[in-house]
């Protein structure tokens, strides 16, 4: 499906739910246009409602999950705008637009082996949903920096799952990259495994350079600050391999070999 | 401005919210614009280096005028040269296009090097400018200036001295950002142009001050989110404003501030909109 044809729906929606996920910030609302619309991947355009001007515009974030009406969000509050959604309560109203952008492509029956950085995690929920549904065997590489946000691998559950954290303080230590090597041989009668990874730059360098070694098949979603979250402003550009790319209407799921990782 | 993308087009083309539209600039060459990354927001603001990214002339009048043609509201196209020559020839390639209803000459673009300055820096170069596009075109003139200067009406006297039937302020006004960890600066062309509501008052005055001294209609812009905004913009002088970041903000915004307007002006107990145009004079 082409993802980025799909209309998009401009909303004022209430908070549903509101928790704390170890150290990010689980906020639902209800919007049925949105959930019947989103494909893994896709993002919204998402702020807190009111005439607030700072912080100033909406941010781009990935869709974690939904539920016949509900849309899910996770959020990693490091910046202003963020931390003012994290501190959304039940009942606060949130603007968003969306679905937005191009999601992962789900066609094929290779093994998927599923990979996210810190907040990176948050579209793989739906992904990891929408493959299983499709018959495709999936498994999860998890990484974080501590303990307090692996926390929210919980929200992952009925999911193979590895966790990696780079203090050691849960799981495997080191990086979310470390593993993935041996997670890419071909079994016997299938594909080779397929990579879908979200996260920080870095990581998703890392991820470029193993599939490449590898030679596997691997989808990444990347992240760029945004003003129209439509394909008019230019603003969110990365570097391609045949010249700048708009993470927000190009992408934000791009193959990785379409992307310039000097 | 709205973008006219196919996520929100049908929405857009049924209930646009302005009375003009303004695609992007375009050159006549394409441009591939600056390097990332090239947004940072800011308090109430946001600074860009987009570089005027674009197909450039040809491309623009072979695919996205077509598209654009069925827009409820008159196409002003916008065009800007790397050098005072592109504008006389752009005007040209635009003057038999119906689609086109105005031109808009950007020579305010902070993100682009002409002899490392915006041409709309310097009158002269402004006049030379809007003089050979008015040559080229007979088509209704808008010349857009930058606040980045120490006299913004000493170049509007320029532009319309050129032959502009209007002018159109602000631009975005010279910026930077450095990156909080590392010191360096933010963006990859290392400066950018603000906008948002942090530089309104800067518009403010510009329109105040402009409009004040020339006759001709001035389009008034920075800043601009809500419909108070929106009324003091003509009360300073603006016949018409523009929407640019709040609309990032909000995609319809500017359809609640039409209507709101209205009413602020009932409320100040002005008999039209005409009539509100330079009241702060």
């Amino acid at each position: 499906m082409d993802a980025g044809l799909i209309p998009a729906e401009l909303l004022q929606c209430a908070v549903v739910e509101s928790r704390q996920v170890g150290a990010y910030r689980l906020i639902s609302f209800v919007a049925p246009q949105i959930a019947n619309l989103a494909h893994p991947g896709q993002f919204l355009m998402i702020r807190l409602a009111g005439s607030e001007l700072d912080p100033l515009l909406p941010r781009p974030m990935g869709i974690h999950n939904v539920e016949s009406d509900l849309v899910t969000m996770l959020i990693d509050p490091v910046g202003k705008g963020t931390a003012r959604l994290a501190a959304a309560g039940i009942g606060d109203r949130v603007s968003v637009l969306g679905p937005l952008g191009m999601g992962f492509r789900l066609e094929g029956d290779a093994p998927a082996v599923l990979v996210g950085g810190g907040i990176g995690i948050s579209p793989l929920k739906l992904l990891a949903r929408a493959l299983a549904a499709g018959g495709r065997e999936v498994r999860c590489l998890l990484g974080f920096r501590t303990r307090k946000e692996a926390v929210a691998t919980e929200l992952f559950s009925g999911v193979r799952i590895d966790v990696i954290t780079e203090d050691g303080s849960i799981g495997r230590l080191g990086l979310v990259s470390d593993p993935l090597p041996g997670c890419l041989a071909r079994e016997p009668g299938k594909p080779a495994p397929e990579i879908f990874a979200c996260g920080p730059s870095p990581m998703l360098a890392a991820i470029a350079r193993i599939a490449r070694e590898c030679g596997n098949l691997a989808q990444v979603s990347v992240e760029s600050h945004m003003a129209c979250g439509i394909g008019s402003c230019q603003g969110c550009v990365i570097r391609g391999a045949g010249g700048y790319l708009r993470v927000c209407s190009d992408g934000p799921v791009f193959d990785v070999e379409d992307i310039s990782w000097q | 401005m709205l973008a006219a993308d196919k996520a929100l087009e049908e929405d857009l083309f049924v209930s646009f919210p302005f009375a003009a539209y303004i695609p992007k600039t375009v050159t006549l060459k394409p441009r591939a614009g600056n390097p990332p990354p090239r947004l940072q927001e800011t308090a109430a603001g946001l600074l860009n280096s987009i570089g005027l990214a674009n197909h450039g002339i040809e491309a623009f009048i072979r695919d996205d005028l077509p598209r654009l043609e069925p827009m409820p509201v008159p196409v002003i196209a916008s065009i800007a040269g790397e050098r005072t020559e592109d504008y006389g020839r752009c005007a040209a390639m635009l003057d038999s296009r119906a689609e086109v209803a105005a031109l808009e000459l950007n020579v305010s673009c902070p993100n682009v090097e002409l002899d490392g300055r915006a041409l709309g820096l310097d009158p002269e170069k402004t006049r030379q400018a809007t003089v050979l596009a008015r040559q080229a075109t007979s088509k209704f003139l808008i010349v857009k200036l930058t606040p980045n200067v120490t006299d913004i009406v000493e170049i509007a006297a320029a532009a319309v001295d050129g032959g502009a039937d209007c002018v159109s302020l602000i631009n975005t006004v010279h910026g930077m950002a450095l990156d909080r960890f590392s010191l360096k600066p933010v963006l990859g062309h290392v400066t950018g142009g603000l906008s948002g509501p942090a530089i309104k008052p800067v518009a403010l005055r510009a329109v105040f001050l402009v409009s004040r001294e020339l006759d001709v209609p001035v389009i008034g812009m920075g800043g601009v989110t809500t419909a108070q905004d929106a009324l003091e913009f003509m009360a300073a002088g603006a016949t018409a404003v523009a929407v640019g970041t709040a609309s990032f903000r909000d995609p319809l915004v500017a359809a609640a501030m039409a209507s709101e307007l209205g009413r602020l002006i009932k409320e100040h107990g002005i008999g039209s909109a005409g009539e509100l145009i330079g009241v702060a004079h």
